[in-house]
């Protein structure tokens, strides 16, 4: 199911365009939005819930115009920004039970969900605390928690991660991935963290400089593979001799160091590097095929590896 | 068979009634009402707004319990008129007016969690009426409160209004008056207090340029010899001027001020829109997220 279409969607600010005619879709599940700072995550994260106005092209945010029917679109969206919006002298569960109301909830239901979604983050005996007695973990917890009281159809986190400790990200991605799966909310994970959107979500897509640089399944992305990695337990010369024997059959491969890689035009291919190292009597340390990472789409997407 | 019930606490789906943006508005109005008097809070959160609170009501405790002592003659002489008694409680006005405007705005804006409430069903207009709400019932307090307060104690002591038309009078030119300085003093504050999200320096803010565009306007008036109509400058004394107009005190030339009725109430409602427009233009372009 797509939770969010945009068509050309372009949005400038000033002299900077944030969004350069993006076209996409978000099906449910869990998206990890990735880019560097400055990508436009954040800007797209606005246009989602139609506090600002695209310069161009369209997005439907649950079959809505987040612009014009704002208020229905956020009814059913949740939003944890990246900064800290929390206001440290009101009590964790008045503020998620107030936040909870503001999105139409009566306040009964606010009250009890407040409660319930406080215990869901771990914070069932620190509710009563001022949030800014609460540690950066915990704050961050406060503030998924008010973004998934009024049981959203869809949450919006922007860097929920940021200023945690390892421990506290293990426990918030714990966290998020259970959003996504078990309380079956879909989830826009805005990060620039490639390894925690590589961890937690079903599909990527990955922004550059305001531009869709890739993005799918993240299943999808891994079987892209186009070459062969051969380690050989050999040298460098023995791995430039394996090389010219693939040549001869019609593989391409190239050598570096120990490592010899070949283009994986066919299943073939394996057999023709199994005969060419039987021949000349090199053995194999590892041989699989080079998925493309996550971070393969994402270096190439970012100028070709200037991390 | 115990009836003991084992609650399970923890996520559900929500399949409950859904309400629109009037119950969000509603929602923060109330909101920012115990924020503004500090429930839920700690004890020091509550001391400015108490401490404003009596003084607004003091005046009109004591002038109660005076004119139960004093003879008749003595009572008619000490006892204020009701339009009179803003004059015991204006400092405390403007107290409330420098503290309640910059608690309902300035926290939101230096915590950020503005963006929490546009992301929810409130957009930057519902969001400033709830603010603006929540401001003009704060003030409302002490606006109408003491002065209600003060017809009632006598009327119970057969020293207010004659009859119960005279009383009916009298408390709606009370809400009349209250209501209208509220309002006032709601839209001045609101727009001086959407300039910076500092409270301190909102509160000073707001002292300062009701304090200030008197003297300007008294400067005006008497040493440059501007006619008495350029005391509606003054946005601590324009107000009062149409509680004197709801109140039927002359201000034609027999006055102390010679300026025309009609002016006054179209001085303070363009002072009133000017302020609500201001501070409505500044939220529509406050960068929230980018």
């Amino acid at each position: 199911m797509t939770v969010i279409r945009a068509t050309e969607v372009t949005k400038r600010w000033g002299a900077t365009t944030a969004l350069d005619r993006a076209t996409f879709t978000i099906g449910d599940g869990i998206t990890g939005l990735l880019g560097a700072n400055g990508a436009g995550k954040t800007t797209l994260i606005g246009l989602v819930l139609g506090l600002h106005r695209p310069d161009g092209g369209t997005i439907e945010v649950l079959g809505r115009n987040p612009w014009t029917a704002g208020s229905e679109v956020r009814a059913k969206v949740g939003y944890a920004p990246e900064h800290d919006a929390l206001p440290p002298d009101v009590r964790a569960h008045d503020l998620v039970r107030h936040l909870a109301e503001v999105h139409g909830l009566p306040r009964r239901e606010a009250t009890e969900r407040a409660n319930d979604v406080l215990y869901e983050v771990g914070l069932g005996e620190e509710r009563f605390r001022p949030v800014g007695t609460m540690s950066t973990g915990q704050r961050q917890r406060v503030k998924l928690a008010q973004a998934i009281a009024h049981d959203p159809d869809i949450v919006l986190l922007d860097e929920p991660t940021n200023g945690l400790d390892p421990v506290q990200r293990e426990q918030m991605l714990a966290l998020i991935r259970r959003v996504g799966s078990v309380l079956d909310i879909d989830v826009v994970l805005s990060s620039h963290l490639l390894e925690e959107v590589e961890r937690v979500s079903d599909q990527v897509l990955i922004l550059d400089a305001g531009r869709v640089a890739g993005g799918g399944k993240m299943g999808e992305l891994g079987e892209a593979a186009t070459e062969l990695d051969v380690e050989i337990a050999g040298t460098a010369s023995q791995a430039r001799d394996l090389v010219k024997r693939l040549a001869a059959v019609g593989a391409a491969a190239t050598a570096e160091g120990r490592l010899v890689t070949v283009a994986l035009e066919s299943e073939r291919v394996f057999d023709l590097v199994r005969d060419a190292v039987a021949d000349g009597g090199i053995g194999i340390r590892r041989l699989e095929r080079r998925t493309t990472s996550l971070e393969d789409v994402y270096l190439a997407a970012d100028g070709g590896g200037t991390a | 068979m115990s009836d003991a019930v084992i609650h399970d606490r923890g996520y559900r789906p929500y399949d409950g009634p859904r309400l629109g943006q009037v119950h969000a508005v509603k929602s923060l109005t109330l909101h920012t009402l115990q924020r503004i008097f500090g429930l839920r809070r700690q004890a020091r959160s509550k001391a400015l707004p108490f401490i404003v609170v009596v003084l607004a009501y003091l005046p009109a405790i004591v002038f109660v319990g005076l004119s139960a002592l004093l003879p008749k003659a003595l009572r008619d002489a000490t006892l204020p008129t009701y339009e009179g008694y803003y004059g015991f409680v204006s400092g405390a006005i403007i107290l409330f007016v420098a503290f309640v405007a910059p608690e309902a705005l300035c926290p939101d804006r230096r915590s950020r969690s503005l963006s929490l409430y546009l992301a929810a069903l409130l957009d930057r207009t519902t969001y400033l009426v709830a603010k603006a709400l929540a401001i003009f019932l704060t003030l409302l307090t002490v606006t109408v409160g003491p002065v209600l307060l003060l017809v009632l104690g006598l009327s119970i002591q057969n020293a207010g209004p004659d009859g119960l038309g005279e009383l009916a009078i009298a408390v709606g030119r009370i809400l009349a008056a209250g209501t209208s300085l509220s309002l006032f003093f709601t839209a001045v504050s609101l727009a001086l207090s959407s300039l910076t999200d500092r409270r301190a320096v909102a509160s000073a803010t707001t002292i300062g340029v009701l304090i200030g565009s008197g003297i300007v306007a008294a400067v005006l008036e008497e040493a440059l010899k501007f006619p008495d109509a350029f005391l509606l400058l003054s946005l601590n004394t324009a107000p009062y001027f149409l509680v004197n107009v709801i109140y039927g005190v002359t201000m034609g030339r027999e006055a102390t001020y010679e300026i025309p009725t009609l002016i006054i109430p179209l001085a303070v409602a363009a002072w009133t829109v000017a302020g609500f427009g201001f501070a409505w233009l500044r939220y529509q372009r406050l960068q929230v997220t980018r």
